[in-house]
């Protein structure tokens, strides 16, 4: 397990390794995000919204910024592997579940250090008050491993085909759409203090992503290798 | 559905080097990639023996193959140092930086280099290939057109790379259409464009 562990580290190390050198998906990430989030609060603000539609709009408007920015970066992992011809020599070196972990944990820095700088200014940009702070980063982070999760899986998939753009995008949208829906129920529910209605999304977010990960970890070997 | 080769058989032994020729378009990297497993043929099979007579795992092929192929590329973003560390260090082998400092060395390249691999001639990434090729000791080595990029000097080092692969009981397989590479090989196989 500790070999299998370490050997995965090595993928995600050389993915953040070559990021930090080239930027590509950093920027893709940032800029989207800062872009729309400007556009949101330029337009939107922090006080056009009624009281009592805030909590819920604002927890829509949070993860649409986050879940569009996540399509325009996630995806590098797999496509530049295969677009710079790396893939077969990682084929060869590497055990198809470690590289899937590999680049899942790559995803996850990223999708996290995306919330860490996206969360705290949305929430001061648009005047977005939380109930229950250290639960509203639970949430953030379960909905985070699972969008992590459903794009690394996808971008695999995706890495193989011509129409790599488009296909992304169509590809994640069903897959993302009920985790999308239930972690905007669970923000709204630590915006307006609701512990029953967290706990419920909380769950169901854990058991969407965990479902997800074996999924992942079963149907990945086939995607990698054929 | 094009058909790139049909009956193709035989079998190589240790200590053995196969030449596969044939005119461009010919087949000779899929062949490549078949043997290496990289893609499943339509039709047949590929086994690779172990001493004990029992057939190799695929998920087992990996660790005894070595590929130098153009349609391969190493990490450009990174230095030839931190390639051979990341292909070590998901290979499960436990090098040192002092085996890839000599191994870099050995394939004529400086291991305190600190350019990303990005900056090199496609002579130095060559050789960089040829060393991640070598880099866990491969029962059986591919070579596509391996020499295609080396100065003369490096054609002569991996010549003398290549024999000594081979009398160290290594199978060395060679997909080529340069001259001097034929002689290297003990069989031929000619594939029919």
């Amino acid at each position: 397990m500790s070999r299998w562990l370490a050997e995965a580290l090595a993928v995600a190390a050389k993915d953040l390794r070559a990021e930090f050198r080239t930027r590509v998906a950093l920027n893709s990430l940032a800029l989207f995000a800062l872009t729309t989030l400007a556009a949101v609060s330029y337009t939107i603000g922090p006080y056009r919204l009624a009281t009592e539609d805030r909590p819920f709009l604002l927890s829509v408007l949070l993860w649409i910024v986050i879940f569009f920015a996540a399509l325009a970066g996630l995806d590098r992992s797999f496509v530049k592997e295969e677009e710079s011809h790396t893939a077969p020599l990682l084929r060869l070196a590497a055990a198809p579940t470690v590289v899937w972990a590999g680049k899942l944990l790559y995803n996850l820095v990223l999708i996290f250090a995306l919330m860490a700088m996206l969360a705290p200014l949305f929430c001061v940009l648009m005047g977005f008050e939380i109930a229950m702070p250290w639960r509203f980063v639970l949430v953030l982070a379960a909905g985070g491993y699972g969008l992590a999760v459903i794009t690394t899986i996808v971008a695999a998939i995706i890495a193989q085909a011509l129409t790599r753009g488009a296909l992304f995008s169509v590809l994640s949208l069903p897959l993302l759409l009920p985790l999308l829906i239930i972690v905007i129920e669970g923000t709204t529910a630590v915006a307006t203090g609701d512990l029953a209605s967290y706990s419920e999304s909380l769950r169901a977010i854990v058991t969407m992503a965990g479902a997800m990960t074996i999924v992942s970890a079963f149907l990945f070997p086939v995607v990698w290798r054929d | 559905m094009r058909v790139v080769f049909r009956a193709v058989s035989g079998e190589a032994r240790p200590g053995e080097a196969l030449v596969i020729t044939g005119p461009n378009g010919s087949g000779k990297s899929t062949l490549l990639a078949i043997l290496c497993g990289l893609l499943r043929p339509t039709k047949g099979v590929v086994r690779y023996r172990r001493q004990d007579g029992d057939d190799l795992p695929r998920d087992e092929w990996g660790r005894h193959l070595g590929v130098v192929a153009p349609s391969m590329a190493v990490y450009e973003e990174l230095t030839a140092l931190e390639n051979l560390r990341f292909y070590a260090r998901v290979r499960g082998l436990a090098l040192e930086d002092a085996g890839h400092r000599a191994l870099l060395e050995r394939v004529g390249l400086d291991p305190d280099r600190s350019t990303p691999v990005r900056g090199y001639s496609t002579g130095m990434a060559q050789r960089l290939k040829i060393a991640q090729a070598l880099l866990h000791s491969p029962s059986v080595l591919f070579f596509d057109e391996a020499s295609s990029n080396l100065d003369p000097s490096g054609q002569d080092w991996l010549e003398g790379h290549v024999r000594l692969l081979i009398d160290e009981g290594r199978t060395v397989v060679l997909a080529t259409n340069d001259r001097r590479e034929m002689t290297w090989g003990s069989r031929n196989v000619s594939l029919v464009g």
